[in-house]
């Protein structure tokens, strides 16, 4: 493998509650009773003519069942072959922001929670990759940048170009304000075009240059 | 066999279709190019890449998704002999004799003779496929829902034991594939079920989704906590071709890796990784002189590939002739299939034969393409190997998003996406293996109106249900084989396997 792991594993007895057993067999049981709460009202049937409900419970029955031997393995699993349960919080956090946003900008909508406008793929699409991109420890801003607009211009061609594929490319205001006589096509064309010498230009100044420089 | 060579020319007809070739071409491509990339598998890939598929018809999905899996085995061998880095789990054995090969100069050899042996066990492979796929089906034609059931079962109990890690865990996974596959509107009465009373849920989980969460997300986020590495390539490939001592060395290596590897590839289970192994392990006990093993034998690179590659192609045939996917990459075909409006099953031959005979002879058509991409064009993959980690995974984070978004135009999809990403991440991290949650998710439904109906026919008596001799054999296998597995001899066989992958 090219990748190893950054930091090794804590030193010392793992505590208990910290065993990936542990953890794994707790998630499992809370799992089981959230199915078990949910099949609460559907129907069992009977044998013949079995209800709705009667393989999510019988299924949440095996889920706990399951959850609680694993748990147990934890409990008991000598010092020296348990795992310490890690999880790493801030890249997860990074990359789950990036999708969300793309979510909930790229047409807008009214999400319950929250009321967004429709950004489109050339406004989200950079902003997904950058961000995404700056979950890596190695992360160059600049390349994230050529990156960015590079990447939006090639999906701007393949998705609603080439597949003609419905994901609105401009943001709402701006849609509705092209001039007919240029046309939705010809203005997406110009577009990615448009991205595509930017993200080039940026390769030139930013990487190249710096290069030459150096 | 004048009826085969009328199927193989029916399968020849659609396949040589401009756009097919195309399709066939790209998922050759594609598939070769993240067999190269290590961190990311066949199983993301194709996770990823559906939604593309979803304006071709259903023949050339399939034809273009089966490339990326045949294909991901050649690019694997590519970067485990040149770097000694296998790109997928299916060529971690490949490394062992062919990175040692590399250093004896002799690369451009071990490239040769994999790309030869894997063509040659493609071709067998696909002629096996055609042969076994009507008998086979003509048999599933007959079965009860009793049978299908209790078929269901073995293969899952298969998939489960011959995957690797925890029994217990895996079949965690499999129960919450299955109680996922249940949510949504009942089948019969339409009513909401498991659904929290939220709409989003009542189509129930979109499989795309949830693959492309749990194995093409989570994997980033895994990939994340790692250093990355520039890998050092070596610089002399040497002559690609094989001279004629080499391939008498290894035409008996190829020949059995052909053989172990289709066989092994049609039970349920990780068949290509599987059969590497085996195939290592036979060639190894076979030959004159074991002690070369691992010091650049040809033979320990030609058994394997030609094994990987037979078994990559056969594991197709559950599916397309039973219904029932084998592995996680099947489940995702299988998904891909019933999105396109072909039900996976024993009809499928019947009822669109252009389909089934198309994609048995795009195997063979794509791995000729194969040998061409991989061998001359070697240097370009090699290149590809520089692209760094931090570049390719915002990459990849777009086009899932897009690509996601556009099936459907819901953003509640993307999200979904994010959270079925993080809950694979979160397994992983716990040491749970998602991929028998696929196989639940994809064959739960049928699981339950197959027993609903068994148990319907049987008048709701158990004893009937299993008395059906059929029945009662597939379900007393499952036992006896969740039995063997949890002997403690066998219990740590499977433990130092799974430590070698």
């Amino acid at each position: 493998m090219t990748y190893q792991a950054a930091e090794p594993n804590g030193q010392g007895p793992v505590p208990l509650h910290a065993r990936i057993e542990v953890v794994g067999g707790v998630l499992m049981i809370a799992l089981a009773a959230l199915v078990w709460f949910g099949a609460i009202d559907l129907a069992l049937g009977s044998l013949t003519n079995f209800g709705s409900g009667a393989l999510p419970k019988l299924l949440s029955i095996l889920l706990g069942a399951s959850g609680a031997a694993i748990f147990v393995q934890g409990l008991l699993r000598p010092d020296a072959g348990s795992e310490h349960f890690q999880f790493a919080v801030r890249p997860v956090a990074i990359v789950v922001v990036a999708i969300v946003l793309f979510a909930l900008f790229i047409r807008g909508g009214n999400f319950g929670f929250i009321s967004t406008p429709q950004l489109g793929l050339c406004i989200v699409g950079p902003i997904t990759v950058f961000l995404a991109g700056s979950a890596s420890p190695q992360a160059s801003f600049r390349e994230l940048l050529v990156l960015s607009f590079g990447l939006t211009a090639m999906m701007l061609f393949v998705f609603p170009d080439l597949l003609r594929l419905g994901i609105p490319p401009f943001p709402g205001v701006l849609q509705d304000s092209i001039p007919p006589a240029l046309g939705r096509e010809t203005a997406l064309r110009i577009t990615y075009v448009g991205y595509g010498a930017i993200a080039v230009a940026l390769y030139a100044l930013l990487i190249r240059g710096d290069r030459s420089a150096a | 066999m004048t009826e085969l060579l009328a199927h193989l020319y029916l399968g020849f007809s659609v396949i040589l279709s401009v756009e097919n070739i195309f399709l066939c071409l790209i998922g050759c491509l594609v598939g070769t190019l993240i067999g190269v990339l290590p961190g990311i598998g066949p199983l993301a890939t194709i996770a990823i890449l559906m939604p593309l598929t979803y304006n071709a018809d259903a023949a050339g999905a399939i034809i273009m998704l089966a490339g990326i899996y045949y294909g991901a085995q050649y690019g694997g061998s590519t970067t485990a002999i040149l770097v000694n880095m296998p790109g997928e789990s299916s060529s971690v054995v490949t490394a062992l004799d062919g990175h040692e090969m590399a250093r004896q100069g002799k690369a451009g050899k071990a490239l040769g003779i994999a790309a030869i042996g894997s063509f040659i066990a493609g071709c067998f492979a696909t002629l096996l496929v055609a042969a076994v796929a009507i008998p086979l089906s003509r048999l599933a034609l007959g079965f009860t829902a009793g049978n299908y059931f209790a078929l269901m079962v073995l293969g899952l109990t298969l998939a489960i034991v011959l995957g690797s890690g925890s029994l217990l865990k895996a079949f965690c996974m499999l129960l919450i594939g299955v109680i996922m596959a249940l949510v949504g509107a009942d089948q019969i009465t339409g009513a909401p079920r498991l659904t929290f009373g939220s709409s989003v849920l009542y189509d129930g989980f979109n499989i795309a989704v949830v693959a492309m969460g749990l194995f093409g997300i989570a994997e980033i986020f895994r990939n994340l906590e790692l250093r990355e590495h520039r890998p050092f390539v070596t610089s002399t490939v040497g002559g690609l071709l094989p001279n004629r001592q080499d391939m008498k060395d290894s035409a008996g290596a190829i020949t059995r890796g052909s053989l172990l590897g289709a066989i092994i590839g049609i039970i349920p289970g990780n068949g290509a990784t599987l059969s590497t192994f085996a195939s290592y392990v036979l060639e190894k006990r076979l030959s004159k002189h074991p002690e070369t093993f691992g010091k650049g034998a040809i033979q320990g690179v030609a058994g394997p590939e030609s094994a990987n590659n037979a078994a990559a192609q056969t594991t197709f045939v559950p599916l397309l002739t039973l219904g029932l996917p084998s592995t996680a990459v099947m489940a995702l075909v299988g998904g891909a299939m019933t999105l396109h409006g072909v039900v996976p099953g024993p009809q499928v031959i019947d009822m669109h034969p252009e389909l089934f005979w198309g994609v048995v002879t795009s195997m063979w058509l794509g791995n000729l393409m194969l040998v061409i991409i991989n061998l001359p064009l070697i240097g370009i993959w090699v290149k590809f190997l520089k692209v760094p980690y931090h570049l390719l995974f915002p990459t990849i984070i777009l086009i899932c998003c897009v690509g996601i978004y556009s099936v459907n135009s819901r953003a509640t999809d993307v999200l979904m996406v994010a959270a079925f990403g993080v809950v694979g991440y979160l397994l992983i991290r716990l040491k749970f293996e998602p991929a028998p949650l696929l196989l639940g998710l994809v064959l739960g439904g049928m699981l339950e109106e197959s027993l609903r109906r068994g148990l319907i026919l049987s008048r709701g008596n158990v004893w009937t249900f299993l008395s059906d001799p059929l029945t009662l054999v597939l379900i007393g296998l499952s036992i006896v084989i969740v039995g063997s597995a949890l002997m403690p001899a066998i219990s740590r066989r499977r433990e130092v396997l799974v430590e070698d992958e």
